[in-house]
């Protein structure tokens, strides 16, 4: 089932993403345009998710919920997300051959959530606390 | 650009003729040419069915309708400016006028340099001297194609 | 004139005014330098020891004892420092028999051999000056360094570039996804696959040789290869996507460049992260022969093994020095490091001077303070203060934690 297939999360940077960075973390800005996930048309509808509606990202690491994108350019099987803390939850911490973290890319699954857009506080909170 | 059809596409394209031309694409040619304002159309600003097609178009034409684009046809979109200067180092008008400044590609130093990024993004100055206005305009397109995101046009 | 320390790239033609610790107005700042000097008045780190406000000198005291008191601690980060803090840095992770690390720095492998001398590599000025082929790998200024083209790489006049972008230069973007740079370098925008890159590189490399690559398109990389092979001048620029590629295997991209040398020189210019990242790789090179991280604990040694990836669990304190780990570090890892006694030093408050134990603010360089750095082409710049500040610079509290440890 295409739905369930876990999608290849690629990371980077955007200016305006840069630009909230330097202007406060903890401003809703920031989060608009950190807390996001890029997918591809076809599979953003094979798991009924909806452009700007929340989504659930889930790997090994951890968890959050993001708004959903829909890309203009099509790219099946892998997603395009800033790189923050949101996609810092989701990062896989074992090391690769080389010895280094790989901070670039993982593997998530993506479906639609019922709750809101996870905060930074929020995964400030399950850092510090869990 | 404004394409006549995004124009049309936001009309209620009925052609009830009230704006005082046949058709509703007639009429979007006098939009997009500012000889009419949006206000000439009374379907589109009475009737509450066209409430979208409104703001739609409103949006649509406001980069038209600024004061800034009516003086020179240049519109910047600062919301979408990277403050690169890639445009700043690109635009002959500066290499020619600025050569020890945005020429090699530092700020302007002459004085006469027509593109620049103050507060963090571009600005255009003493635009009559840009290649695209006056007599002999060619059409320039340096400041555009070097855009990483759109910010500025020409319409 | 002044500096921009918001990227590596530190601008030096910047005008800046200032009213009542705020920017007015400034010129030549782009979007990303202007958030930095606009960063002044926000978001600014307070002392703090266990969440209660103290004053300055209480903190540093504090951050003190708490690294004087432990067996094994660890330094990370140092990137945003000037290079006499980062040199003095390295001294108190010697005192300390400590490790110093900045895991979030990508392209430690790169730096080690430009700085070994393996990798040719030149300044940003030759690039303008020279460079006929600009090829950006995994790297995409437009959004990270913003006036990489701009001022340097692509669209400037120089010396024997004088008739512009146009005729005079080729912009070659390597990448996974159509980014603002790509976008401007149009149709020089090879596409490749996640972790493609290597294989991407093999198929240049038989291009070059005169075979038949194997992929899709081969007219086009034939085309490049062609395009490669009669350059004048070539700059090649590495950004994070490229030190990520292969999971630190880059055997591939050292075996690519030397063979483009065989042309003509290729040089490598990494885009580093943050303003003063290539004087840390320096400095820890100056010292150890290896980037980071570098282990003082029993003599000098380096490798991957002695840092952040490695046991986490083994040391018994943390000093992060303007950087944030808990928000860039995989969550697991960012978990275990907040469970350690922690000091922050910094400029602005984040993730991880939330989970620090002891928080010490410190002065914004180039803005509230001076001193030395190194653009990512390694040319040295002499920072000054262009405001008034309280805050004691990185400097002035490493040098104070000497005296305590």
């Amino acid at each position: 089932m295409a739905e369930t297939e876990e999608l290849l999360v690629v990371t980077y940077r955007g200016i305006f993403q840069e630009v909230e960075e330097a202007l406060g973390i903890y401003s809703d800005s920031y989060r608009e345009e950190s807390a996001v996930l890029f997918l591809d048309g076809s599979d953003a509808l094979g798991r009924k998710i909806e452009a700007g509606r929340p989504i659930l990202l889930e790997t090994s690491s951890g968890k959050v919920v993001v708004a959903a994108k829909i890309s203009e350019e099509p790219h099946p099987g892998i997603a395009f997300m800033p790189r923050s803390p949101w996609s810092a939850s989701l990062l896989p911490a074992e090391v690769g051959e080389g010895g280094l973290l790989q901070l670039k890319r993982f593997r998530a699954r993506a479906s639609p959530a019922g709750e809101a857009v996870t905060t930074i506080e929020e995964i400030g909170e399950r850092i510090r606390v869990f | 650009m404004i394409s006549i059809m995004d124009v049309y596409q936001l009309l209620p394209k009925t052609n009830c003729k009230k704006c005082g031309f046949p058709t509703c694409m007639a009429f979007a040619v006098e939009l997009l040419g500012k000889r009419k304002a949006i206000e000439d159309c009374p379907p589109l600003v009475e009737e509450p069915k066209y409430e979208k097609k409104l703001a739609g178009l409103r949006e649509l034409m406001a980069p038209l309708l600024s004061t800034e684009a009516t003086e020179t046809g240049m519109v910047i979109h600062p919301e979408r400016c990277y403050g690169c200067g890639n445009c700043v180092v690109a635009c002959p008008v500066n290499v020619a006028s600025d050569p020890k400044g945005t020429a090699i590609g530092r700020g302007p130093v002459s004085g006469k340099a027509i593109l620049m990024v103050e507060d963090g993004v571009v600005k255009c100055v003493n635009v009559d001297q840009c290649r695209r206005f006056g007599p002999e305009k060619v059409l320039c397109n340096a400041c555009i194609v070097t855009c990483p995101s759109k910010a500025i046009e020409f319409i | 004139m002044a500096f921009c320390t918001g990227c590596s790239l530190l601008c030096d033609d910047i005008e800046a005014e200032f009213e009542g610790g705020k920017v007015k107005r400034t010129m030549n700042l782009c979007r990303k330098g202007r958030a930095h000097y606009d960063s002044l008045s926000i978001d600014r780190l307070t002392p703090a020891v266990g969440g209660s406000e103290v004053r300055g000198e209480e903190a540093v005291t504090a951050a003190g004892e708490l690294l004087a008191g432990a067996e094994c601690p660890l330094l990370l980060g140092f990137g945003r420092s000037t290079l006499e803090a980062q040199k003095l840095g390295i001294e108190l992770a010697k005192k300390l028999g400590s490790v110093i690390d900045d895991p979030t720095s990508r392209q430690g492998l790169i730096m080690e051999r430009i700085l070994k001398g393996e990798v040719p590599t030149c300044t940003f000025d030759d690039v303008r000056n020279y460079a006929d082929v600009s090829i950006y790998w995994g790297d995409d200024p437009s959004s990270s360094h913003p006036r990489h083209l701009s001022r340097f790489s692509y669209f400037p006049r120089g010396e024997k570039r004088q008739r512009g972008y146009e005729e005079d230069r080729e912009a070659i973007v390597i990448d996974v996804r159509r980014s603002p740079t790509a976008t401007i370098a149009a149709d020089g925008f090879f596409q490749v696959s996640p972790g493609g890159d290597a294989a991407f590189a093999e198929a240049l490399l038989a291009a070059l040789g005169g075979k038949i690559p194997k992929v899709e398109d081969k007219k086009r990389m034939l085309n490049l290869a062609t395009k490669l092979r009669k350059a004048k001048f070539g700059a090649i620029f590495t950004g994070p996507g490229l030190a990520d590629a292969q999971d630190g295997d880059l055997g591939w991209f050292f075996s690519l460049v030397a063979r483009l040398n065989e042309f003509t020189r290729f040089s490598v210019i990494p885009s580093l992260p943050d303003y003063n990242t290539r004087g840390l790789h320096q400095s820890l090179f100056d010292v150890a022969g290896a980037v980071s991280p570098v282990s003082f604990e029993d003599g000098i040694a380096s490798g991957p093994k002695f840092g952040v990836t490695g046991l986490l669990e083994s040391f018994d304190a943390v000093l992060v020095v303007g950087s944030d780990p808990v928000a860039n570090l995989p969550a697991p890892l960012a978990r275990k490091l907040a469970r350690i006694p922690m000091v922050a030093v910094g400029t602005h408050r984040n993730l991880t001077t939330d989970a620090a134990s002891v928080t010490v603010p410190t002065a914004m360089a180039g803005l509230e303070a001076g001193g030395s750095a190194l653009r990512s082409d390694g040319v040295r710049v002499d920072l000054e203060a262009q405001v008034k500040s309280d805050r004691p610079t990185d400097l002035q509290i490493v040098e104070m934690l000497m005296e305590v440890v």
